[in-house]
């Protein structure tokens, strides 16, 4: 614990970050950034990213829902507040546990391994190299990367989301229809306007945070010492994770505060 | 950047896939968004209805309104107005608007457990429609409000009910009082002695009841002895040989001696006619007026002779008939 905290507490570390974050922000959101190059990179790191872990995070998001979903259910029905079952299931479980799930679940998968990679390449001098061949290494690199980053926790949140909403649906009131309307009655009522922008930015700000913190931190490692890269990747993941959560707690200080 | 081991393993297909990936995404994105405009019923015609409240605890934008359980209409607005009372903005869909007529009632309840509740009554559904734009006061429950009302009126009546109840309390004392009835009741002399309020009273009271049999028993004797006597003066007075009988005699003797009387005043009334021709013919003959007079006295003797047997005659009839006195025998 001292030890991540060592990480999260160092203020330049911080300011490195933020300024990284800044340039990568612009970088991202300026067409002039997306060569055909970059768009390379940025598809395999979706591909990477969402595409190989689809089908096994679906299962396992589908497999969370549906437990969840059962307890929340049965723990209603026992207390008698049924009608506030599905509700909370939508209220917590869709906007916000799957979120978060995903968040974290692609960051130890991509954001660990952009971290090390960047670290790596640090090492081995190769962002040196790339400067001085003239390529920004910000530009060529990192922000498809961070694209790509965000538009996978984007998807996987999405699908998801999606899922366990019909997931929901069948546990409460089967596979009959005559739910849809009640149904579509409670999804009105929690996905007002305010939410969903809430839900949207939140997804953005996490799919943002998976690659930048890890590419920043990687940055942090020095050339021709090997021994730093897994100081800065552990210090990405910490940094990451201090993120992620402050990330949903914020959002849920604003939405239930 | 060289190609990396890893990448060189990258399928042909990457861009389709990834592309597909991102179609994908979009597409149940856009769908969502779309059901969700559909749920908050943004392509459904509405009309809207006004509800006025004192308060508007409780009540939050999103809420329902309900009719017989079911969701018609959902709160838009809630806004102050000038004058202190709450405007409740709700939009009711057209295909549910007819569940609302003119006269509806609305109400607004606040339960203990769960969210404040906005319902719609509808007593008749043939009334007119509710107009688009109708304002309608809401008539306010709140259980929470109630519950010290309830609770200070609980107390009194808890108070009594200690009192009532306490030790030394009337009805303690009642239900003491009846349960030393009915232990008397149940004792020896039963009711009576729970009514009497002791063994000994209730012991008198059967003394006097056998007293009063005894007195009855001998009552019945008296009365058969009056009987007896009855019949027997009875018999003494209308029997044969009895008194009536003997008054029947009597009655036949004294009217047998009432004949003889008669007959002889009608001698007296002849004696007194010779008397007259006697006193006429007096002037001539003196000498006859010696005899006459002597058989005036001896007349005059029987009569008064008669008379007093009458009188006697009487007297009996007086002895041997006691209950009448007053009655008399009128001579002619």
């Amino acid at each position: 614990m001292a030890f991540g905290g060592e990480f999260i507490f160092r203020y330049r570390s911080w300011r490195r970050i933020l300024r990284f974050a800044g340039h990568a922000t612009v970088a991202v959101l300026s067409p002039s950034t997306y060569s055909p190059a970059t768009r390379a990179v940025a598809v395999r790191q979706i591909y990477f990213t969402a595409w190989q872990i689809l089908l096994r995070y679906t299962l396992f998001a589908a497999l969370f829902s549906l437990v969840l979903i059962q307890i929340v259910a049965a723990t209603a029905r026992q207390y008698g507040l049924s009608q506030h079952a599905l509700e909370l299931t939508l209220r917590v479980l869709v906007l916000e546990l799957i979120p978060l799930l995903t968040a974290l679940f692609v960051a130890l998968r991509s954001g660990a391994a952009i971290g090390a990679e960047v670290a790596l390449m640090r090492v081995g001098g190769q962002i040196e190299d790339l400067a001085e061949a003239g390529e920004s290494p910000l530009h060529g690199e990192f922000v498809p990367r961070i694209a790509a980053a965000a538009v996978s926790v984007f998807s996987l949140t999405t699908l998801s989301c999606a899922l366990a909403l019909l997931l929901a649906y069948a546990v409460f009131y089967g596979f009959s229809p005559w739910g849809f309307n009640e149904f579509s009655r409670i999804v009105g009522k929690v996905f007002d306007a305010p939410v969903l922008a809430g839900f949207l930015l939140k997804c953005l700000l996490f799919g943002l945070a998976v690659a930048l913190i890890p590419i920043a931190t990687g940055l942090e490692a020095e050339r021709g010492k090997p021994k730093s890269v897994p100081f800065a990747v552990l210090a990405g993941l910490v940094k990451l994770f201090f993120v992620i959560s402050l990330i949903e707690v914020l959002s849920l200080v604003v939405k239930y505060v | 950047m060289e190609p990396e081991p890893g990448f060189t393993l990258l399928p042909k297909s990457l861009g389709v896939k990834v592309g597909m990936l991102i179609a994908f995404t979009i597409t149940i994105a856009a769908a969502f968004v779309l059901y969700v405009l559909f749920a908050r019923g943004v392509f459904e015609a509405t009309q809207r209805l006004t509800l006025l409240a004192d308060n508007a605890e409780g009540v939050s934008l999103g809420m329902d309104l309900t009719f017989s359980g079911f969701p018609i209409g959902r709160v838009r607005r809630i806004a102050l107005r000038e004058d202190g009372k709450v405007r409740i903005d709700i939009d009711v869909p057209n295909k549910e608007a007819h569940w609302l007529r003119a006269t509806s009632v609305f109400t607004l309840e606040l339960p203990l457990v769960g969210g404040a509740k906005i319902r719609a009554y509808t007593a008749n559904l043939k009334d007119t429609p509710l107009a688009d734009g109708a304002e309608r006061p809401v008539l306010r429950g709140d259980t929470a409000e109630e519950i010290p009302r309830m609770v200070a009126s609980l107390r009194a009546v808890l108070e009594n009910v200690d009192q009532i109840t306490g030790s030394g309390s009337s009805l303690q004392e009642s239900l003491k009082s009846a349960r030393t009835v009915t232990e008397r009741m149940a004792g020896k002399y039963g009711v009576l002695g729970g009514m009497l309020g002791g063994e000994d009273n209730a012991r008198k009271v059967i003394a006097s009841i056998d007293r009063a049999n005894a007195l009855l028993a001998s009552l019945n004797g008296v009365a058969l002895k009056m009987d007896t006597v009855l019949s027997k003066a009875d018999q003494r007075v209308l029997g044969p040989g009895g008194v009536v009988d003997e008054t029947q005699k009597a009655v036949a003797q004294a009217q047998a001696i009432l004949g003889e009387v008669r007959e002889r005043l009608k001698t007296v009334d002849e004696i007194l006619a010779n008397a007259q021709a006697a006193s006429a013919s007096a002037r001539s003959a003196t000498a006859n007026v010696a005899a006459a007079t002597t058989d005036l006295a001896a007349l005059r003797a029987e009569v008064e002779a008669s008379l007093r047997k009458i009188a006697s005659l009487i007297d009996e009839i007086n002895r041997k008939w006691p209950f009448e006195r007053g009655t008399k025998i009128k001579l002619p």
